[in-house]
């Protein structure tokens, strides 16, 4: 199959299907592996991601460069003033 | 302005997708939100597949916090078509949702009012949906349209000290920097930041782009906030607002 069709593939399959529906993962296909980027919430949702995609595709290799978003949340360190609507400078 | 200027203290956060693997991964952070904030919004992407029993667990987590919650209702939360289900559940659990509606937080220094609608795709200015071709095309383009009247209707009797816009897609493109522009259309809509622009909120807060970028402002000069959590990259982000400073 074409490369850009089996990528696409493999994007709509983590996007549609019900154990993922990850809709921002991007498969990039080097030479005979494929290489994941983009953001889940949890180790467990990335572990679904490589799951559909070996279902779909267990001939190729994964290179996982994933980012886990909410695997150590904490609150913030601080807060921002936002300035009052008197010194809003709008777009003419 | 005056050091001795009332500030009312909003917390915002957006697209946790709540499901079993991330329960109690932010009850502990929220623990320290009724020191640090007035009101917790939650700009849509409650829950990650529109499940009950996501959106059961978002309840356990968030609404416990010691804060009032007020959300509004993402892409995700429509998936299985469950979303007035998921609004009477989050509801019972004394978590406000807002979709064409608006509510009014009360606290020390002020009265917190809060615009919100979910909205909808469309796009901006150079790459935007039109209003023309086949009936789904039409259907498509008449939902983002809608998606910002509903927004608009959300301000019409809104009477508060502090107004807030509160979307899930985003009302502009300086908080989609980080997407790639050609799914800019799938992330926002113009006319949303129209809406806020007309209302002359004092805040717009959204979520929806995970690699988007914090901070934005509409072309009336509104501050927008893009709260996803992957962009704020912690439990939630605060921002305070000074009352009495409407002119």
């Amino acid at each position: 199959m074409n490369t850009q069709h089996a990528r696409h593939k493999l994007e709509q399959a983590v996007a549609n299907d019900l154990r993922t529906n990850e809709l921002g993962i991007t498969v990039e296909m080097i030479g005979d592996r494929i290489v994941l980027r983009g953001e889940v919430a949890s180790r467990e949702r990335r572990d679904a991601v490589l799951t559909v995609l070996h279902e779909k595709a267990p001939e190729i290799d994964v290179t996982d460069e994933l980012v886990i978003s909410a695997d150590d949340v904490r609150p913030p360190h601080g807060s921002e003033v936002i300035p009052p609507a008197h010194e809003r400078t709008p777009d003419v | 302005m005056n050091v001795d200027t009332p500030m009312v203290r909003i917390a915002a956060v957006g697209d946790v997708h709540m499901a079993d693997d991330l329960r109690g991964r932010y009850s502990s952070a929220l623990a320290a939100l009724p020191d640090q904030a007035d009101v917790l919004l939650v700009a849509g992407d409650l829950t990650q597949h529109g499940l009950l029993e996501e959106a059961a667990a978002f309840v356990a987590e968030f609404a416990p916090c010691g804060v009032p919650v007020v959300t509004v209702l993402g892409n995700h939360d429509y998936h299985s078509g469950r979303e007035s289900m998921i609004r009477e559940l989050l509801e019972r659990g004394g978590i406000t949702v807002l979709e064409g509606e608006n509510t009014v937080v009360n606290t020390p220094n002020g009265r917190i009012g809060v615009a919100g609608a979910k909205g909808f795709c469309l796009g901006f200015t150079g790459r935007c949906a039109a209003n023309f071709g086949e009936v789904q095309m039409k259907a498509f383009t008449q939902h983002g349209i809608d998606s910002a009247a509903t927004l608009r209707q959300a301000f019409d009797d809104l009477d508060a000290d502090v107004r807030v816009a509160l979307t899930h897609f985003a009302p502009i493109t300086e908080t989609l920097h980080g997407e790639p522009a050609e799914i800019w259309p799938f992330l926002g809509n113009h006319l949303l930041g129209e809406a806020i622009d007309a209302a002359e909120a004092d805040l717009a807060i959204h979520g929806h782009a995970h690699s988007g970028t914090e901070r934005g402002t509409t072309p009336g000069g509104v501050p927008v906030r893009n709260v996803a959590q992957p962009v704020i990259q912690s439990a939630y982000a605060v921002y305070e607002l000074p009352i009495g400073a409407r002119v």
